[in-house]
């Protein structure tokens, strides 16, 4: 069965490029568009893994993913924050909320699928 | 007595000699005839005299059978008005010196109450305060029942009062309802006039016209009034006004003190309204500050988000994602992808600067390894190096300390410098040397480029500056890199300069200390 990843992203086309990336590499992707709907989704679906961007409308990507990691149920699941260009102090701070993965926008979708497969091979 | 010939006091006085008068029934100029009647018949009278100036004399008289004055006691009689003059004088000395003393302690209060005020005025920005001080001041020194301050509202043209010292309670409450208007009253007068007005008796209707708190002030006992406008370049800001509960004019020492405690108030209001219109540009500054960081803040946000979109399915079409991609095709994408990349290049530094100027760009300062931060800008840069054919080498010494600061920022400046040294030399080498001395790295990357004029070396720090405006269009770059990297490293306490001799190539340096513990204050 292939593995499902959640990507918690608001804009559209970003979900495209992000479902037509996983689809070629064989991942089955499930989508949120909200902070609290990828926290929802985390919970009812348990993913392999969660792509998470970082400026969601509501709660933000940093609440989510400190929210996710909150849940023993849910810690193991790794995430992958995404953020647009990393403004200093990004990374600690999604470090902070118990990210296990960083990249920034624009990513190259090679090198995305290289971190994605380090924790879901 | 008038000082005349006709007795022998006025004729002493006015000779200035000694009056010798040995029967007065044969002296024909004598013209006290009521003496002479009561039996008053010889008389002797010597002036007082002091500094040749008659002021007296002291007369001695002989009744009912004339017997003339000797030599002797004419002398004698000289001698007592002598000392007669030195006690009159001295009598007039102390009582000079009394009123002197007076006048002196009155000074001496004055002056003591204008520091007071001038230290209130100077210390304290409470308006309030100021003008209770001086209104208190001005009522103990005049003399006066009690006191009030107003200040002037130009608009509605009346005057609202700020401070009162010693007032009836009822009085200051019918003020402080309704205002005063210009030209009513003393104090409306006085400002409409620019000098003081007074009004020795309030209850006469033609000196002080009728006006709605005549009757109050009448029957609260006041009878007097003493109004002073507050000017500034005389235009009106208020009035010191000062009751007296007796009739009649106020001393011009008492209108010459109230007009420079009127300056005083003047000046402390102006301060007093100088502070908050600087208080208010201050807030709209920061709230206009704000609203532009966080428009910048939303609109590289929105800009980036698409070209992340254009990008990431450039990236999907170059990946053979949809399939073997045609040579033609990879190489057009390959174009519309690094063109992508230039213009988020510009937005991030578009960005940057904005968050530099709003002082909000913080550094996230950690743990790094200059060794390593020079490594992954060779690697970086290596490729762009090799398509012009320069040699690029970096000198690290391998005993460089571990430093302190914000390693992605050292990392762009790094990168900056070396990209710029490639993009604008043409043949020979780009190379990064680096030491430790004196708790400071100090990074150079030199070139053997063109070189950059003494003038534009001046302002290629500036932002949107290029040495020459047109290598702009042809080397591509925003002409914000040097100008941000100046700012990163000032941020860490470090300095960025640059030496070169057209010609002779570049050497782009900076400074940095090896442990920033904390960003600088502004860079």
């Amino acid at each position: 069965m292939s593995k499902r990843i959640l990507a918690v992203e608001d804009h559209e086309e970003n979900r495209r490029i992000l479902r037509l990336l996983l689809a070629s590499a064989g991942y089955e992707m499930i989508e949120a568009v909200t902070g609290e709907e990828g926290v929802a989704m985390a919970e009812r679906e348990r993913p392999d893994l969660i792509l998470m961007d970082i400026q969601l409308p509501g709660l933000d990507g940093y609440e989510a993913t400190r929210r996710i990691k909150a849940n023993p149920a849910l810690r193991h699941i790794p995430i992958i924050v995404v953020t647009s260009y990393a403004l200093s102090g990004d990374d600690v701070k999604a470090f902070e909320a118990g990210c296990d993965a960083y990249v920034t926008k624009p990513f190259v979708p090679r090198e995305l699928l290289a971190k994605i497969r380090e924790y879901v091979p | 007595m008038p000082a005349d010939r006709g007795h022998a006091s006025g004729r002493a006085v006015l000779t200035g000699r000694p009056v010798h008068i040995p029967d007065v029934r044969e002296d024909p100029v004598y013209a006290l005839d009521a003496l002479q009647d009561a039996g008053l018949r010889s008389l002797l009278s010597v002036p007082m005299v002091r500094d040749g100036i008659p002021i007296g004399a002291i007369t001695v008289q002989r009744w009912v059978t004339p017997r003339p004055f000797s030599d002797k006691q004419m002398v004698l009689l000289t001698t007592f008005a002598d000392q007669a003059v030195i006690a009159v004088e001295n009598v007039r000395l102390f009582t000079e010196l009394q009123a002197r003393t007076g006048e002196l302690g009155r000074s001496v209060d004055e002056l003591k109450a204008l520091g007071e005020v001038s230290q209130a005025v100077s210390s304290t920005l409470d308006l309030q305060t100021v003008l209770a001080t001086i209104v208190a001041r001005a009522v103990q020194l005049s003399g006066t029942a009690g006191g009030v301050i107003y200040e002037y509202d130009e608009d509605t043209q009346t005057f609202r009062l700020t401070a009162a010292h010693r007032m009836d309670e009822e009085l200051v409450a019918v003020l402080r309802v309704a205002p005063i208007r210009l030209g009513e009253g003393a104090t409306g007068q006085a400002a409409a006039s620019r000098v003081p007005v007074q009004v020795p008796d309030i209850r006469d209707e033609q000196q002080y016209g009728a006006t709605r708190v005549r009757s109050i002030l009448v029957r609260l006992g006041y009878r007097s009034v003493l109004a002073v406008p507050l000017l500034l370049e005389q235009r009106i800001v208020g009035a010191l006004t000062v009751w007296r509960q007796e009739t009649g004019a106020f001393a011009p020492e008492v209108v010459n003190l109230l007009q420079t405690l009127a300056t005083q108030s003047a000046l402390a209001i102006q301060n007093a309204r100088l502070f908050r219109e600087i208080e208010e540009k201050g807030r709209q500054l920061e709230l206009a500050s704000k609203h532009k960081s966080q428009f910048l803040a939303n609109m590289s946000h929105e800009l980036r988000t698409p070209m992340n979109a254009v990008l990431g399915y450039t990236d999907l079409i170059l990946d053979d994602i949809f399939g073997d991609v045609p040579a033609a095709i990879r190489e057009t994408l390959e174009r519309i992808k690094s063109n992508g990349h230039h213009l988020l290049g510009l937005i991030n530094d578009v960005l940057d600067l904005s968050k530099i100027e709003a002082g909000q760009l913080t550094l996230s300062l950690g743990e790094y390894s200059m060794g390593e931060v020079i490594h992954a800008v060779v690697s970086a840069v290596e490729s762009l190096a090799a398509e012009k054919k320069l040699a690029l080498k970096a000198t690290v010494p391998a005993d460089l300390p571990p430093g302190r600061g914000d390693e992605r920022r050292l990392t762009q400046v790094l990168l900056n410098l070396a990209g710029n040294a490639i993009k604008f030399t043409d043949e020979g080498e780009v190379s990064i040397q680096a030491r430790a001395s004196d708790g400071a790295f100090v990074i150079s990357v030199s070139d053997t480029g063109p070189g950059i004029s003494e003038a534009d070396q001046r302002t290629i720090f500036e932002e949107f500056q290029q040495a020459d405006s047109s290598s702009t269009r042809r080397k591509g770059g925003t002409g914000l890199g040097l100008s941000i990297s100046r700012r990163i490293v000032e941020l860490h306490g470090g300095r960025l300069w640059v030496e070169s001799t057209p010609g002779r190539g570049s050497t782009f340096s900076f400074t940095l200390p090896v442990r920033v513990e904390r960003q600088a204050e502004r860079a």
